[in-house]
């Protein structure tokens, strides 16, 4: 009986009355949702996107002197140059060389690291750990010291006059061992496994606690042992954490800086150009011709799009192989 | 002045967040009365005046703040603000530049002579020579070092004379003089050397001013200009002489090849083996600290000074080859920089800061102004058994070559030459390299910067 009531009282033109009061709703919904999104939205267009855009518009510009003479006139123009400081970029031996550096560095040091954080993370997953709190801190705490003091204890560790140990490995031409040219990047790996392993390692470890208990048991019923569970199970089912804890590490790798600019204070042979991220923070600084933010600029974006290709070529390969 | 380079570092969050709170909020660099015309200070109303520098105000010195504090007293009408730059001096010049493009920059500030050009090039300071004329009779040749392109920015703080520091007793047990020409230090290091001891060290990280400074020793220049052209002579007969006089020491192992500002050459001082070496007379108010007492700390006892304490004394380096001259090795100015309303008042105080010279003695600086401190400090008297330092360091000044000067982007020449000294130290390169790698940046750092340039 109410049925028919309502329906007659919404004769013909109440399709377009409730259409407009969903309408009405869904502007509602939408507001609401943008106010939530708000706080974000404001955080990524100041501290992204616009600084994104204004180092694209500064990789386009250079600083050009406002006249003749010695001293230029005196004062400095910004000028469009349209690619010129990428075309001088992507033409720096220099520039190449730092980021040959960074893959050597990534090619060895990462399986290092992901291989341990798993084997860490395996660890303190596993029946053997009973208490795997203390232990998960522990192996995470490197993680929470700042970069650049971690840097800059290592160095000190490094150095055979203050290091308890760096005095026993023999020099290197005049270098101390672990600052010499052919170990330095070994060096610099030993740093960033240090902090970063722990941090790795909690990246698999939510991935592991996140397998339902049901898979490992059922496994376990049907007769695997406990290595066939790790390997059969648990391994395959982080692979996601594998792939986000290798880009997060090749990315990081390409734009390591706290490691080489603090070490450079020690091992001055380095130069301002060892790698990549140094060479467009010291072209900024200056201490790298040519210098300020368009050479700057152009130096930082041609590295993201080297990590960006790095990242893509790694998670390419991962899928195709996993297929 | 930098006892060791990872400090910056340990400052440098503190300085990035110090940017961005600055970034913001005004400073009273006296920008806001652009229209009343320049030094036109308002009649009866206080004029602000904002100086950034970077001198060390350590533990025993006259901070910067009370030598402003004394003016303020004295200059009701001039008031000065201080601020300290915690980082290095290209920081600074990047933070300089910001601001002073924010139209928030100091009215004064401290620069490096090296910097000078280069923020003359930047449009970042102003001409001041009518003002700057008036308190000319005050300094000495570093006022030269202020002028950029004909026109004075500032005037001259400090000035960095190569010198040569030694041990004087150790010198007397191995029966050797302090030498006066490079034949003279060659076999005073030899003889040295076979007794263990070296008279000198090779800074490869400070070669850029360290070997420029000695290649004005050596009556060269790296740069100057002629029919409106830069010249670059990094390489040259002088900087030939530089290099054979290192290059023959090295290689017959007669001094030692550590970097300044590594640990190990204040282990080297400590231990007694480096008993000598060309510095600059900066140098002279610290280097020899490593003998003091050590007060006890929670991890280390404490140690008692070092027999070495009072037996070095300060020399004039020997003569390179062209009669008593020496070469800078830093030192810097205060500059008047572009936005600064007052440029008048700003001189005014410019030149009274820099006439204090025994509060700036105290920093640690070898006054660029004319008058003399009237003591020195008690502590040379200890480390410098009695001599009177400052005599010599005035010599040093006088004997300044007054013809060398940097050129525009100098910054970036500075890494090449030190990374090309370090591999002279590894043994894969040969000190004459260096001044090749230097005369390369020289030319890239001018042509990138725009300016015109001849080669050699």
């Amino acid at each position: 009986m109410a049925d028919t009531t309502i329906k007659d009282r919404e004769g013909a033109p109440k399709p377009r009355a409730r259409r407009l009061g969903h309408g009405h709703n869904r502007r509602l919904q939408a507001i609401t949702g943008w106010l939530f999104a708000l706080p974000f939205t404001i955080g990524f267009l100041l501290v992204f996107v616009i600084p994104i855009i204004s180092a694209v518009r500064s990789s386009l510009y250079a600083q050009k002197p406002a006249g003749g003479g010695l001293f230029g006139g005196g004062g400095l123009v910004d000028t469009f140059v349209g690619l010129d400081n990428f075309k001088a970029a992507a033409s720096n031996p220099d520039f190449w060389a730092g980021i040959g550096r960074v893959l050597l560095f990534g090619v060895i040091q990462i399986p290092i690291m992901i291989l341990v954080a798993l084997f860490l993370a395996l660890l303190l997953d596993s029946f053997m750990v009973r208490r795997p709190g203390p232990w998960r801190l522990i192996f995470f705490l490197p993680y929470a010291i700042p970069g650049i003091i971690a840097a800059i204890v290592w160095t000190y560790l490094y150095n055979p006059q203050l290091s308890p140990f760096a005095g026993a490995f023999p020099a290197i031409g005049n270098q101390p061992f672990f600052l010499a040219p052919q170990v330095i990047l070994g060096s610099m790996a030993n740093m960033t496994t240090w902090t970063f392993t722990g941090y790795n390692m909690l990246i698999f470890l939510a991935a592991l606690q996140a397998i339902p208990s049901e898979l490992t048991e059922a496994a376990r019923v049907d007769g695997a042992s406990s290595w066939q569970v790790i390997t059969r199970v648990k391994i395959p089912m982080v692979r996601g954490a594998a792939l986000l804890a290798i880009l997060l590490s090749i990315v990081g790798t390409v734009q390591l800086f706290n490691e080489p600019s603090v070490m450079q204070s020690a091992a001055t042979w380095m130069g301002g150009d060892y790698m990549p991220m140094l060479m467009a923070y010291n072209s900024l600084m200056g201490t790298i011709s040519p210098s300020g933010s368009g050479p700057a600029s152009a130096l930082s974006i041609l590295m993201a799009l080297v990590a960006g290709a790095l990242a893509a070529i790694y998670a390419l390969l991962q899928t195709r192989m996993s297929r | 002045m930098k006892p060791t380079r990872l400090i910056p570092w340990l400052a440098m969050p503190l300085v990035l967040v110090g940017m961005a709170a600055c970034g913001s909020q005004e400073q009273p660099g006296g920008n806001e009365n652009s229209t009343g015309g320049a030094g036109s200070a308002p009649a009866g109303e206080t004029v602000e005046i904002s100086y950034l520098h970077r001198l060390p105000d350590g533990a025993g010195m006259t901070p910067v703040a009370d030598i402003v504090d004394r003016w303020n007293a004295e200059h009701p009408d001039i008031h000065v603000t201080s601020t300290k730059f915690d980082g290095d001096a290209q920081e600074m010049a990047l933070r300089l530049e910001t601001d002073i493009k924010a139209d928030s920059g100091p009215c004064l500030a401290q620069l490096g002579y090296n910097e000078v050009p280069d923020m003359y090039v930047k449009g970042l300071v102003q001409d001041v020579s009518a003002e700057a004329d008036k308190y000319k009779a005050n300094y000495g040749g570093a006022y030269g070092q202020m002028i950029v392109n004909g026109e004075t920015v500032g005037l001259p703080q400090d000035v960095g004379p190569l010198v040569y520091i030694y041990n004087a007793t150790e010198f007397a047990n191995l029966g050797i003089e302090v030498p006066t020409t490079l034949d003279e230090f060659k076999t005073a290091a030899a003889t040295a050397a076979a007794a263990g001891k070296y008279i000198a060290d090779f800074n490869a990280d400070e070669a850029g001013y360290w070997l420029s400074g000695q290649t004005a020793a050596a009556g060269g220049v790296w740069y100057s200009s002629a029919d409106n052209q830069w010249k670059v002579t990094v390489e040259s007969d002088a900087s030939k002489t530089v290099a054979d006089f290192w290059q023959s020491m090295i290689d017959a192992k007669s001094v030692l090849t550590i970097n300044r500002w590594d640990d190990a050459y204040n282990a080297a001082l400590r231990d007694g083996s480096l008993i000598g070496n060309i510095a600059a007379a900066w140098e002279v108010a610290f280097i020899l600290d490593v003998f003091d007492a050590q007060a006890a700390t929670d991890t280390t006892p404490a140690t008692e000074a070092s027999p070495y304490q009072g037996q070095w004394r300060v020399a004039q380096i020997p003569d390179f080859g062209a009669g008593a001259k020496t070469g800078p090795d830093g030192g810097s100015g205060v500059a008047v920089m572009k936005g600064c309303a007052y440029p008048e008042q700003a001189m005014e105080f410019n030149n009274w800061f820099n006439t204090q010279v025994d509060d700036l003695l105290s920093q640690g600086l070898v006054t660029a102004a004319l008058e003399a401190p009237t003591t020195q400090p008690e502590k040379w008297n200890t480390q410098y058994g009695g001599q009177d330092v400052l005599a010599e360091l005035s010599t040093a000044n006088k004997n300044l070559n007054p013809d060398f000067a940097y050129i525009p982007g100098f910054a970036s020449v500075v890494p090449s030459v030190v990374e090309s000294a370090s591999a002279v130290v590894s043994g894969s390169g040969t000190v004459a390299d260096v001044f090749a790698a230097g005369q390369t940046a020289s030319v890239t750092a001018l042509t990138d910067l725009g300016l015109p340039v001849t080669e050699g």
